[in-house]
């Protein structure tokens, strides 16, 4: 059955609802704490939010990507590292959907509307080279032996399967599915970065993790073609949670400026104000434009990796901006740990690294140009 | 277990407007949601049957803009959906209302348990739960705190009054209405939602009721509203007091004098 604007609409509605009781009130929380309270995930997880993208067959609801992206949207306006958590594990349910073979999907899709799952490139020798990574898979019998060091994983720890870039023998890239109950399998650190407190980024270390041949997602060979897919997946996620960024930033700028008063002249009564709330607004709505037409193009089947980078680059570095911006019309506030601009400002700046940079994006997207 | 949830959409927004000319409140163009309170009776419904097992039907009367609510009710997990729906039934106050719900639980037949909100949040009466008991002759409860499954014919209700705390046993089948003090109702859910538009809305005029065509709509209505208004914000004076705290006093003991 094919999906409609109503069921879209219940959905955001839902969404709303769900980010206004649980999320928005305890953002603040979240960010001080540095993680999310318990019972947090189980709640999302027991409200089906994991499986909104998963097909119906596998037990998710299968709404398309732009709902998918829009509902990150709205979350991000409560709450932003719970949007990326969910931005983390549908960008992975997408590479199962395209690449996954009948037998590992059957193994494991049934899952994911319960658990996280994660994808795993980055090494410490580097994110965004991945040819040069150490992590190996090693062919013995009908099984392959992983052994490698994966970090800055969004979800790691938290996700439960992990797609693991790796090295053959004859240097050929492939991706393998590795669960964390396997032996050899190993949680490494969590990261302490200064946004998206909520999310935990960590290390995952393999030593000699014996997985099935049906574990390889796609074909030898086809590693950095999945990782590329999967980037471009999570920018327009990323896109839409950036567009929820600035619009939490604006409502904060916005709402300040009608209380607080400069010689009795509300603060949006002032030019130097209007010029700044006005900038957040547009910048916002190009934001949402861009993510929107990278998830139309996503469903549509036409080229969307460009215009995901596009989204990604523009929407981290407007977020950024728009909540300096915020912060200087809340003036010594915004400054505070009181009112929430300094932390999206934290949890945006993470935005402009994550999934690629934004030199990576403009190398990209300038490379799509030249190629025109 | 049978069960039917009777559940009223009514105005998201609070600022109602009414129609000069009829009396009547103005519907259209405003969101409709569920009725709060009808939602705490699905959840109440939802854990019953999850319990005893069975289905949950959601009844409703109105138009067929009415079937959004209905779907959201099915989003949290109801298993199908009556919408009584007719210009006959239009201009129903809430005998003529509970009389008409009365004879849908009839034709769905075999129902165990009839339960709504404790009253609408638009008109407020909380009369249609009770009416549609007396039509049935079925025991009810009203104002409901706690709801638990007793024996497979029976259950018990607490009813918080002023003064003192009732806790009752009913035999099924029975009409309970709820307060929201009874359960948190769960969200709707992705894949609840999209079931909720493979679950099947049966529509009913009154050709699909055996009913007393006097006792349905406008005819069937002795309450006569004479006059609905919203009350006015009447701002007599407003004084702003000195920022200095003492001054303030000052003038505010004086504008108490």
């Amino acid at each position: 059955m094919s999906i409609t604007n109503d069921q879209t609409k219940m959905l955001i509605q839902m969404i709303k609802e769900f980010t206004a009781n649980e999320l928005a009130p305890i953002d603040m929380q979240i960010d001080r704490a540095g993680d999310y309270p318990d019972g947090l995930f189980q709640k999302v997880v027991n409200t089906g939010l994991l499986g909104i993208t998963l097909p119906r067959e596998y037990g998710g609801a299968a709404f398309d990507y732009q709902a998918a992206a829009e509902s990150l949207e709205k979350m991000a306006t409560g709450n932003a590292s719970m949007a990326v958590t969910l931005e983390g594990h549908f960008k992975t349910i997408e590479q199962f959907i395209k690449y996954g073979n009948k037998s590992l999907n059957d193994e494991y899709l049934p899952s994911a509307a319960k658990r996280i799952f994660a994808f795993s490139m980055t090494e410490p020798s580097g994110g965004s080279n991945p040819k040069g990574i150490a992590t190996r898979a090693i062919k013995q019998g009908d099984n392959w032996v992983i052994t490698g060091d994966k970090i800055m994983i969004t979800n790691g720890g938290l996700a439960e399967v992990y797609c693991v870039l790796a090295k053959t023998e004859d240097d050929q890239m492939a991706v393998f599915v590795v669960d964390k109950d396997m032996p050899g399998f190993k949680f490494g650190k969590r990261e302490d970065f200064i946004g998206l407190k909520g999310v935990p980024v960590g290390e995952v270390v393999l030593n000699h993790v014996v997985v099935p041949d049906n574990h390889l997602l796609g074909r030898i060979g086809q590693g950095l073609e999945i990782g590329d897919n999967a980037h471009a997946d999570a920018r327009v996620l990323m896109g839409a949670v950036l567009a929820g960024i600035m619009e939490h930033e604006l409502q904060t700028a916005v709402n300040y400026s009608k209380e607080r008063k400069a010689m009795d002249t509300p603060l949006y009564q002032l030019q130097v104000t209007q010029e700044k709330i006005a900038d957040i607004a547009i910048a916002k709505e190009n934001t949402t434009a861009l993510y929107q037409k990278g998830a139309d193009n996503k469903v549509a089947n036409k080229p969307y990796a460009e215009v995901a980078a596009m989204a990604k680059s523009y929407g981290s570095r407007s977020a950024v901006a728009s909540g300096d911006k915020a912060l200087q019309i809340l003036g010594g506030y915004g400054y505070s740990h009181e009112y929430p601009v300094e932390h999206l400002i934290r949890d945006a700046r993470a935005m402009e690294l994550a999934e690629g940079t934004i030199e990576k994006m403009n190398l990209e997207i300038t490379n799509a140009e030249i190629a025109k | 277990m049978k069960i039917v949830v009777g559940i009223k959409q009514v105005p998201e927004t609070d600022s109602v407007k009414i129609d000069p000319n009829t009396n009547n409140l103005v519907r259209s163009g405003i969101q409709g949601i569920i009725n709060p309170f009808d939602k705490n009776a699905i959840e109440a419904a939802l854990q019953l049957r999850d319990q005893a097992g069975g289905e949950v039907i959601l009844l409703s009367m109105g138009p067929d803009s009415y079937t959004t609510s209905l779907r959201d009710g099915m989003a949290m997990g109801a298993d199908r959906a009556v919408l009584v729906s007719s210009r006959a039934f239009g201009g129903a106050d809430t005998l003529a209302t509970g009389y008409t719900l009365a004879k849908a639980i009839e034709a769905i037949g075999d129902v165990d348990l009839v339960l709504f909100g404790r009253q609408s949040v638009d008109a407020d009466t909380g009369q249609v739960g009770p009416i549609v008991a007396e039509f049935l002759q079925f025991p009810q409860v009203t104002f409901a705190e706690t709801l638990e499954l007793d024996s497979e014919k029976t259950l018990v209700a607490k009813r918080q009054l002023d003064s003192a705390v009732q806790d009752i046993k009913l035999t099924l089948p029975a009409v309970v209405t709820v307060r929201k003090e009874l359960n948190t109702p769960r969200y709707e859910t992705p894949v609840n939602i999209k079931e909720s538009f493979e679950k099947p809305i049966t529509i009913w005029t009154e050709a699909d009721l055996n009913l007393d065509l006097a006792k349905i709509g406008q005819a069937g209505s002795p309450t006569k509203v004479t006059k609905v208004y919203a009350p006015t914000k009447d701002v007599k004076k407003t004084v702003t007091l000195s920022p200095d705290p003492a001054q303030a006093v000052s003038e505010l003991l004086s504008q108490l004098d």
